[in-house]
């Protein structure tokens, strides 16, 4: 540990901290905007820049590194005048349509021009492009006017996905992301990562904002890794999936194109939700008692006629660990038969 | 006469004082016709005509800001724009008194949290306008009449980039490494330096000499960057995609298969034409094959890029010694319409050492020794071998006797290690593998029995007063005569060229130093369609020296064959304007926290190397190119003459 003063409090940070993870670890405030916890430090926004005794200019606190005896102070009248002027100049072209805007209420510039009043153009406006732009995927819809360019979505499809399918285009206030639609796979990571409304998703049309809906925490069924996620619930419906952004859990917040956009199976009218069980040729509805009974007494008549190894077990991949282990016992210990196959083996 | 001048170059715009007149340095005329009437850039404004109009120009600075910023942090993709629009108002004659209190602010605050140089520099000349040339903003809003568009040019560089004798955008290759994309880099690289492999391992690098991240902890390893790059490329197997020409009928021939001859020829091929170089060795590379040990650039290398110059429309014509297998007059008789003299320095100077004529066996100059140990012979026996001299040559000569099986290697020096002009790091390799030094020891005679070398007899040396070099100049101490007895003695103190097949009758000048002399922008000699770079321009130099001169004098004699004549074009001159007044400021602290330690690549095991010429030098995994890569400051610069 190596002692520093921060806003003049003597604290104390770890040798490899940047001045953003020891002022956190102290518990003491910088805002920032481009700095993501799962990502390196980006340092694009600018917002969290703070002053150092000895230094001429401030410097940005996410990124510089901490060194012994360091005196840092995060809230003088330049830095603060500072961050004033980077939110004037994210909203120069920024429209000023919160209300209709998917990520109002969750969006991170709309909370630090709350946090330092910047009211609304104080620069002017410069109205660059009011188009969506394609994008990497279809599924995305991005909107060049709302995005402060904070660059996560880039560095979160290089360093979380390693597919590196967005960049930047153009250069100066014309500069915008640009998608590779051959590279991307569509996992919505840079949507999750966006700060503001400038990525929404494109699979449903919700009714109210998805940050705001009941947020149903479960695990993905799609592989056995368990991916935690959030089902987003309204009226009995689910409008989209979100990651938990904690670290804990396989999936460290982070999902893929199936977990993340293939839900409209769960409301479809195709899905059986009950049991059919089939008599002359056509499907009947069963409760879950009569099918299982039913199972259960064709299973033993089989094993009773043709001895055990005529019936095989075939499990799935979409089931847990626990389920696929009680599968096979289920079939060695009570059917008395080794024939017992997982679909991931093909 | 008393002319009119003003500087504030290099000044803080907030603090008075005398000023600086470092401007003065700065030259008053751009070429024969024209005058510069100020120049912008990164340390404030130098003027030489008060009818200069400074908010225009400041106008047009901040517009190629603007076009400049990378958009990766928003003061200066943002804020440069922002001031872009104002004063673009003001010089349409619709400004207003808060315009010049917002333009200070804005400017200041952008130098302030900018992420790079282009935004921490772009609004450094628009605050000394500001108050320096107030009058003419105040006017400007006051009699809102619009304000014509000057004249001006417009260079980016960077402390790096202008150190390089190639200029390459190094900023650039570097962050493209940063991002990962290395395809990118290395076409960034090939923009100003064909053999980046070759140069990636053995420049002598004077861009991290001058890298302002230096100033801060340690420079970037530009030299590894690039050689990863390179790499890159080779390992997964992947070519440069060279965009299609339509081929030109004017074939050029060149004289020499060396980093200057090769790179003529690749930018030659670029611009469509096809050329034939004549080499009198068997290998391509010059001094790079026969000079430097393939421990430290493995011939594989240099063959393969010399490869993808001839795909280019090179023919490389072996074994072929102008002068006496072909004349200059039969190439022009073969129909060339230009030549490109590239033959190198091979000759090594004389030591002035009695014994140095005798022919003794077990005596041999560095260049020779170094050449035949290139083609792989071992050509002086023995178990012990003395090397007379302190540069890069005289490492690579004990290192090469180490190698050779030599059990005692000797370096002797007439100075002190701390003027040895060779790399530090490759006297930290030679040292690692037991090569001995002899420092302060002046030979002065080769002794022999039999007509084979049995020792060397030296003087002892003290530091006297400084030379015109700067370094303290040796003398001798009267009676310390001393033996050292060995087997062998390679004098490698220099070379000079051999430019013999150049015949007297052919008029082409040479200089005192018994150098090719031609135009140091163009490269031509003498107004003919004749062109000289490389070694035999300007004496024993560097790879990438060498480079660059071949990779200008492609474009000039490109210009040569299509207009007649040519001339050094506006981007030379500023690129002289920017030398003049220095890009790299040693003073300077730059804004940043230091402490982010340098990559240095892994090395062979000492005792593993001198068993063979297996390369000594490793070099990056993606992590370790990513991580340096991204300790960059990106220093770029942007300049702006007004004519
Ligand atoms: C031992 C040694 C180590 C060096 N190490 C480094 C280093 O680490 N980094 C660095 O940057 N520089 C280094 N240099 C310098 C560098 O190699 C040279 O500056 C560079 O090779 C010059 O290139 P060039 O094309 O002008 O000449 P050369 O490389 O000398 O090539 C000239 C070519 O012309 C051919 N030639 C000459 N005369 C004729 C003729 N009459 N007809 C046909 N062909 C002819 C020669 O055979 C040769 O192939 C080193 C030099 C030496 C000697
Ligand atoms: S799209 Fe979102 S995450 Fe990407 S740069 Fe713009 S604001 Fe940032
Ligand atoms: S060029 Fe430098 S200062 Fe300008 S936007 Fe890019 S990172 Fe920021
Ligand atoms: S930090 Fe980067 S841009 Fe700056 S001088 Fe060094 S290599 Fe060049
Ligand atoms: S949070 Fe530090 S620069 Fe964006």
């Amino acid at each position: 540990m190596i002692a520093i003063t921060i806003d003049n409090r003597n604290v104390l940070a770890e040798p490899q901290d940047t001045i953003l993870q020891a002022a956190s670890r102290n518990g003491i405030r910088i805002p920032t905007l481009c700095y993501h916890k799962r990502l390196s430090p980006i340092g694009s926004c600018r917002i969290c820049m703070v002053e150092v005794t000895g230094m001429d200019k401030p410097v940005p606190a996410c990124t510089t590194p901490v060194a012994e005896g360091m005196t840092v102070e995060t809230r003088t009248e330049r830095v603060m005048e500072l961050r004033r002027t980077v939110i004037r100049m994210m909203l120069i072209n920024h429209p000023m349509e919160c209300h209709v805007c998917g990520a109002s209420g969750s969006c991170a510039l709309q909370d630090l021009a709350y946090e330092y009043g910047v009211a609304a153009h104080e620069f002017g406006e410069i109205p660059v492009n009011r188009r969506v732009k394609p994008y990497a995927t279809p599924l995305i819809p991005y909107d060049p006017n709302k995005c402060v360019l904070c660059l996560r979505c880039v560095h979160a499809c290089q360093e979380i996905k390693g597919i590196d399918a967005l960049s930047i285009a153009l250069r100066g206030s014309l500069a915008h992301i640009q998608g590779e639609r051959s590279r991307c796979i569509s996992c919505g990571e840079c949507w999750q990562v966006c700060p503001v409304g400038a990525l929404t998703q494109a699979v449903t049309d919700p009714p109210t904002r998805i940050h705001q809906m009941e947020a149903v925490t479960t695990t993905c069924g799609y592989c056995g890794v368990g991916c935690q996620m959030e089902l987003r619930v309204m009226d009995g419906k689910v409008w989209g999936v979100t990651a938990p952004d904690d670290p804990e859990g396989p999936n460290n917040g982070s999902l893929c194109a199936k977990g993340r956009f293939g839900f409209d199976f769960i409301g479809h009218p195709d899905r059986l939700t009950v049991p059919l069980i089939r008599e002359g040729g056509r499907f009947r509805e069963a409760s879950w008692e009569e099918a299982l009974a039913y199972a259960a007494r064709k299973l033993k008549e089989i094993c009773a006629s043709h001895g055990p190894d005529a019936v095989m077990g075939f499990s799935s991949a979409r089931c847990t660990n626990e389920e696929n282990y009680l599968f096979q016992k289920f079939l060695r210990a009570g059917v008395g038969t080794n024939n017992v196959d997982h679909c991931a083996r093909l | 006469m008393n002319r009119f001048f003003f500087s504030s170059w290099g000044r803080d715009p907030d603090k008075t004082g005398p000023w600086e007149e470092k401007g003065l340095l700065f030259p008053a005329r751009f070429d024969d016709d024209r005058e510069i009437r100020a120049f912008m850039g990164w340390q404030g404004i130098i003027c030489r005509d008060p009818s200069v109009n400074m908010v225009d120009m400041c106008r047009e600075y901040i517009k190629r800001a603007q076009q400049e910023s990378c958009g990766q942090c928003t003061p200066c993709r943002m804020g440069t724009r922002i001031l872009g629009d104002i004063l673009e108002r003001i010089c349409q004659g619709r400004g207003t008194g808060a315009d010049l209190p917002a333009l200070k602010s804005l400017a200041r605050q952008i130098a302030d949290a900018s992420r790079c140089d282009i935004g921490q520099t772009a609004p450094i000349p628009l605050l000394h306008a500001l108050r320096h040339f107030r009058d003419q903003f105040e006017k400007a809003v006051r009699e809102a009449a619009p304000i014509p568009r000057g004249t001006y040019l417009f260079k980016v560089t960077a402390p790096c980039t202008s150190a390089c004798p190639s200029h390459l955008d190094i900023p650039g290759y570097v962050e493209a490494v940063a991002q990962g994309r290395y395809e990118a880099a290395l076409k960034i690289i090939r923009q100003d330096c064909c053999l980046p492999g070759v140069v990636g391992r053995v420049c002598v690098r004077p861009c991290e000499a001058n890298c302002r991240r230096g100033l801060a902890d340690e420079p970037i390893a530009v030299k590894t960057l690039k050689r990863f790059v390179a790499d890159y490329e080779l390992d997964h197997g992947k070519r440069p995609l060279f965009p299609e020409i339509a081929r030109k009928k004017q074939r050029i021939a060149i004289v020499g298969a060396g980093p200057a001859g090769l790179a003529c020829a690749y930018y030659l091929g670029l611009r469509g034409y096809p050329t034939t170089i004549y080499e009198a060795l068997s290998e391509p590379g010059g001094m790079a094959a026969v000079g430097i040990p393939d421990y430290r650039l493995p011939r594989h290398i240099l063959r393969h890029e010399a490869h993808l110059v001839e795909r280019l429309g090179c023919e490389i014509r072996y074994g072929i010694q102008v002068g006496k297998d072909i004349s200059m007059d039969q190439i022009l008789e073969t129909g060339a319409a230009a030549i490109f003299l590239a033959s190198g320095a091979h000759q090594a100077l004389r030591m002035r050492c009695q014994g140095e004529d005798a022919g003794y066996e077990g005596f041999m100059t560095g260049v020779v020794f170094l050449r035949e140990a290139a083609f792989g012979r071992r050509p002086l026996s023995g178990e012990k071998m003395v090397v007379i001299g302190g540069g890069n040559v005289a490492i690579d000569c004990v290192r090469t006797a180490v190698r050779l099986g030599f059990a005692e290697a000797v370096l002797v020096y007439r100075r002190t290690e701390a003027e040895m002009p060779a790399d530090p790091e490759e006297i930290r390799d030679a040292k690692d593998e037991k090569v001995a030094f002899h420092f302060l020891t002046q030979p002065i005679k080769i002794l022999a029995k039999k007509g084979k070398v049995t020792g060397l007899e030296c003087l002892r040396m003290v530091l006297g007063e400084p030379d015109a070099s700067g370094r303290r100049r040796p003398v001798p101490v009267e009676g310390s005569n001393f033996v050292i007895q060995t087997d062998a003695v390679v004098p490698a103190i220099g070379q000079a060229c051999d430019l013999s097949y150049i015949p007297p009758e052919s008029g082409i000048p040479l200089t005192r130093w018994k150098t090719v002399a031609a135009d140091p922008v163009t490269f031509q000699v003498d107004g003919r369609p004749i062109f000289a770079g490389g070694d035999c321009f300007y004496g024993p130099l560097t790879l990438i020296a060498a480079i660059a001169s071949g990779k200008n004098a492609a474009r000039f004699m490109a210009k040569y064959l299509e207009k007649g004549k040519c001339l050094p074009e506006e981007r030379d001159v500023m690129e002289g304007l920017i030398q003049k007044i220095g890009v790299y400021d040693p003073q300077e602290a730059p804004p940043i926290i230091g402490g982010r330690a340098r990559i240095h690549p892994k090395t062979l095991d000492p005792e593993m190397r001198t068993a063979s010429f297996d390369e000594v030098e490793r070099g990056f995994c993606a992590a370790e190119a990513l991580q340096e890569a991204s300790r960059c400051l990106r220093c770029s610069r942007l300049a702006l003459a007004a004519l």
